[in-house]
């Protein structure tokens, strides 16, 4: 009498499988960084040989030169501020402008001396933008009855031509040696 | 009196055969969204705080520049003099024209060093710079 051979069953265990994604998820979780890269954007201006720089005069009315010493004491037009001042210093001379057109808005000019701090430099830049950025803010609400980034593309649009960051970098002076 | 328990005819259990499909769902989020270069840092720096903060959109565009609190500058993996920023930065403006430099320097450095950097981005066309910056609480 022949007897029939019961066939194994041939199949992989797949209870394990669950533990093993969970080990590889595991690995992921902990070796992923979601940081996000934060600071202060600028835009730096193409570079332009000495010799072939060009003075443009700009009315004096529209500049508003920073100047920072090796101390950290801050000079806005000649006259002097402590850093958290600045804000509130330029903030009324940007609004003054936002009507007029876009060639005659505030420029920032921020100059360092090489030996100043580079804490004090951002602290002064920060205060520039957020000059800028809360004027930004009181125009739009004005304007549309929401803070700036929740307006949509076209009003923000609207609003950073009348309120434009413009923040000049003193082009830096030869070292002698 | 005699006590029953209530018991619900129903099977007490949850269904688990869809589970390493869920896993493995997760998995491959975590997959797609980890950056595993990381690079080593090899100078001391501390970050300065600032308010008026924003945040790179594009992780893909930056590139980094260290400047320790020991005046020494890093590029990718290794340190760098600061005659050779140029060169390197302009082979990756060139490679990638709308590059954005994160300068992470320390908050005690010299505004000089930071102006000669900027110096040669400039040469090198790199002009969007960022000033890495922690927030301010």
């Amino acid at each position: 009498m022949i007897k029939k051979k019961k066939i194994a069953e041939a199949s992989i265990p797949t209870a394990s499988m669950a533990d093993i994604a969970f080990l590889l998820l595991l690995f992921f979780l902990v070796s992923t960084v979601i940081d996000v890269d934060t600071g202060i954007g600028l835009t730096l201006p193409e570079y332009v040989p000495p010799e072939e720089q060009e003075q443009v005069k700009v009315d004096p009315d529209r500049m508003a030169a920073v100047l920072i010493n090796e101390n950290g004491d801050v000079l806005i037009d000649g006259q002097f501020v402590a850093v958290h001042q600045i804000k509130q210093n330029l903030k009324p001379r940007i609004t003054s402008k936002i009507d007029l057109p876009m060639n005659r808005k505030l420029i920032v000019s921020l100059k360092t001396d090489r030996k100043t701090v580079y804490n004090v430099y951002i602290n002064a830049l920060d205060q520039i933008k957020l000059a800028f950025f809360e004027v930004r803010d009181e125009y739009s609400n004005s304007r549309f009855g929401d803070k700036y980034d929740k307006l949509i593309p076209e009003q923000q649009k609207e609003v950073r031509d009348a309120v434009p960051i413009i923040i000049s970098l003193a082009e830096p002076e030869v070292v002698k040696s | 009196m005699k006590f029953e328990k209530k018991r619900a005819g129903t099977k007490q259990e949850i269904p688990t055969a869809s589970m390493p499909d869920i896993v493995f769902m997760l998995l491959l989020f975590f997959m797609v969204t980890t950056t595993l270069r990381e690079v080593d840092v090899l100078v001391d720096f501390k970050l300065p705080e600032a308010e008026a903060i924003e945040k790179i959109e594009n992780k893909r565009l930056i590139h980094y520049i260290w400047i320790g609190n020991d005046k020494r500058i890093q590029i990718n993996d290794s340190i760098v003099r600061l005659e050779e920023v140029r060169p390197i930065m302009y082979s990756k403006s060139q490679a990638l024209p709308n590059v954005i430099v994160s300068l992470r320097v320390d908050q005690n450095a010299d505004m000089g060093l930071v102006t000669d950097i900027q110096q040669e981005l400039r040469k090198a066309y790199c002009l969007r710079i960022n000033y890495s910056a922690n927030i301010k609480i």
